[in-house]
């Protein structure tokens, strides 16, 4: 393509074939279930409204294809799109913070590629060409990329290039099928039973003849103390066995290198993806490691990017599955500071644990006097709410934070440990809460808030010494502007 | 050194209070909630006078009384619960009744600052200032009961801070 070209174009055409992958199943399943409840004259109406269907989305993916065009501009992306709501975008190539390129395997076949054009903006997918030709692909990021750099290397060096990067981390087959060991996965049990709703619901499959007592001569052999122990051994397998082939899918091949302004992975068996994890908008590392990995030293490092992917959380994998020795190099790669010395983590005060354990302990007042009182069988909810305040007590054994040179770290989690270091610089506001219960034994949680950060887990030390976390806050607020008055500095 | 200086807590005696009828806009607000849940108990009430006329007047009755003691109660508490200091590089805002949240945000963090005013609002002549910052949880953070002018002279105040950078 030559620079300041601005004809239209279209995406690629197997990006039909995709489209109608995506739809079709809806519009069959839709119309099939529109004749369902209309009529139930048997199964060619059903086939014929499914027919019908099926052949409004195709017509429609045409349209919406045929509507969806894209303009390379000098210094610009145009994209516009919709049937009847018509849509223009336009993304200036300086406010393009990365181009990723995602191949699923339909896409790998076709020789084609899913682009997506990612600006600093929330929503997901506000640039996004599904589908379009390999080679289009490359020279548009190229393009791109060129375009920021101001250097113009050719395509073939710049492939080149891409091929020369320095290896900062990489998992060969053996590792990839080891990591999926500690992924077992109960995924293929939820389809299963979603599979087995269908059969019920459609009337194929009738779950009460299983379940019939006059029957019962039949249905007992499937639960016999052997059959039960094999069928959990079964299972357990199959968790094992989908663990390792989801990880293997996921992150076969998996390439960490240091590109010019961030970190390039690619990985995937199937759906071959590339993204770069760019250097500055990273916001804080996240080092995770399960119960088991943990004991045998393996641990997950990922960086919580600025308007990153929202699927993911905001949350990129640098490393799935790699020794601390491995990590550290990564985080002083990334120039992030590495992790305080265990000595310097502080735990929680004592009587964190009341405002923890306190509610579970009664709450199973109730279901104990209801054990003694009415029926012995709630002894079994008491225990589950025992378990629930052991549970929390652990929790704040394990939860600790340190203040280092550079950054602030919390670890915490009960079967899965995540450690979170947050540069001071990357805060966007810092928060002192305090619930009712905190303001009695006068705790507090602090809370730093940064972009890109999924709502559930975020680094917050709860339940520290109201005192100690305004001090904390206030100290916080002063080696954020010190921290940022020397990254400006740097720069 | 700079870090130690900074490093004082800002306390609730160094706050300010907002715009004292701000009192009176919560108050407004809380009495239209209540209005509605009176209306609902009242329709409640009416359903079920036919099967259960003992019960008649006691939901509305409970409602009311509730009600009435919220709305004497709850507004004033909620809005000494309010408070906030400017400070040369960041605001800090205290609110929260059930929950007491103290926060800071850094000028240089914020993205884009609003100026709101709801119907009750302009009434009395008070805004909201709202921070948008490129966080999470407390991506946008509210400061209500300002005088309109003094709302929009922070806002301008605030603007000349803001160095928009997202690293």
């Amino acid at each position: 393509m030559s620079e300041g070209e601005a004809a239209p174009r279209r995406l690629h055409p197997a990006s039909l074939i995709s489209r109608s992958f995506q739809i079709l199943p809806q519009m069959l399943a839709g119309g099939a279930g529109y004749a369902a409840v209309i009529q139930r004259e048997g199964f060619g109406r059903i086939l014929l409204f499914a027919a019908i269907a099926a052949g409004l989305g195709f017509v429609g993916a045409l349209l919406s294809w045929w509507r969806f065009r894209y303009t390379i501009g000098a210094g610009e992306i145009v994209i516009e799109s919709g049937i009847f709501h018509r849509q223009r975008r336009v993304i200036p190539f300086d406010r393009v913070q990365d181009i990723a390129i995602e191949r699923r395997l339909l896409a790998r076949l076709l020789g084609t590629a899913k682009v997506k054009i990612e600006t600093g903006g929330s929503a997901a997918d506000e640039g996004t060409l599904d589908m379009i030709g390999l080679a289009d692909a490359v020279t548009l990021r190229d393009h791109i990329r060129r375009w920021h750099g101001g250097i113009v290397p050719t395509a073939a060096q710049a492939t080149a290039h891409a091929a020369d990067e320095p290896i900062l981390f990489a998992m060969p087959l053996s590792r990839v099928l080891f990591a999926g060991l500690f992924n077992f996965s109960l995924v293929f049990l939820a389809v299963l039973f979603a599979a087995l709703q269908y059969l019920v619901d459609f009337g194929l499959l009738r779950l009460e003849d299983w379940l019939d007592p006059k029957r019962a001569g039949a249905a007992g052999a499937y639960f016999s103390i052997p059959a039960t122990i094999g069928l959990i051994a079964i299972l357990l397998a199959l968790g094992i066995v989908a663990g390792v082939g989801r990880t293997l899918a996921r992150e076969y091949g998996f390439r960490l290198t240091r590109a010019v302004a961030g970190f390039r992975r690619r990985r995937g068996l199937f759906t071959l993806s590339e993204a770069v994890i760019p250097l500055r908008r990273m916001q804080l590392a996240l080092i995770e490691s399960g119960p088991i990995a943990r004991r045998l030293g393996w641990y997950s490092l990922s960086f919580q990017t600025l308007g990153a992917d929202q699927k993911e959380g905001g949350v990129q994998a640098a490393a799935p599955f790699a020794r601390i020795e491995e990590i550290e190099p990564l985080l002083a790669e990334a120039r992030f500071p590495s992790l305080p010395p265990r000595g310097d983590f502080h735990q929680l005060p004592r009587r964190a644990l009341l405002s923890r354990a306190l509610p579970w302990l009664l709450l199973a007042i109730v279901p104990a006097g209801a054990a003694f009182l009415v029926d012995p069988r709630a002894a079994i909810g008491a225990g589950v709410v025992l378990v629930m305040a052991l549970a929390a007590v652990l929790r704040w054994r394990k939860h600790s934070w340190a203040v280092g040179d550079r950054a602030f770290a919390v670890t915490g989690g009960l079967l899965k440990r995540r450690t979170w270091i947050v540069p001071f610089d990357k805060a966007q506001s810092i928060s002192v809460y305090q619930g009712p219960m905190q303001q009695r034994l006068s705790l507090a949680t602090l809370h730093v808030d940064t972009a890109g950060a999924s709502l559930l887990r975020t680094p917050e030390i709860a339940d520290m010494d109201r005192a100690e976390a305004e001090r904390l806050a206030a100290h916080l607020l002063g080696l954020f502007y010190q921290e940022r008055a020397r990254t400006r500095a740097e720069r | 050194m700079e870090v130690q200086a900074k490093a004082v807590p800002v306390t609730v005696a160094d706050m300010n209070p907002l715009d004292p009828r701000q009192i009176w806009v919560l108050r407004i607000r809380l009495g239209i909630v209540l209005l509605v849940l009176l209306g609902a108990a009242l329709s409640i009430d009416m359903a079920i006078r036919q099967e259960a006329p003992g019960l008649s007047g006691w939901l509305p009755g409970l409602v009311l009384m509730v009600g009435l003691t919220g709305l004497i109660l709850v507004p004033g508490r909620r809005y000494r619960a309010w408070g906030y200091a400017e400070r040369e590089d960041e605001l800090h805002i205290r609110h929260g009744l059930l929950t007491r949240v103290q926060t800071a945000v850094p000028f240089g963090r914020v993205q884009h600052i609003d100026v709101a005013q709801g119907p009750v609002e302009r009434r009395f002549g008070l805004a909201r200032l709202i921070l948008h910052t490129a966080g999470t949880r407390g991506a946008s953070i509210p400061l209500p009961g300002l005088v309109q002018e003094q709302a929009e002279q922070m806002r301008d105040r605030i603007r000349a801070k803001i160095q928009l950078d997202l690293a």
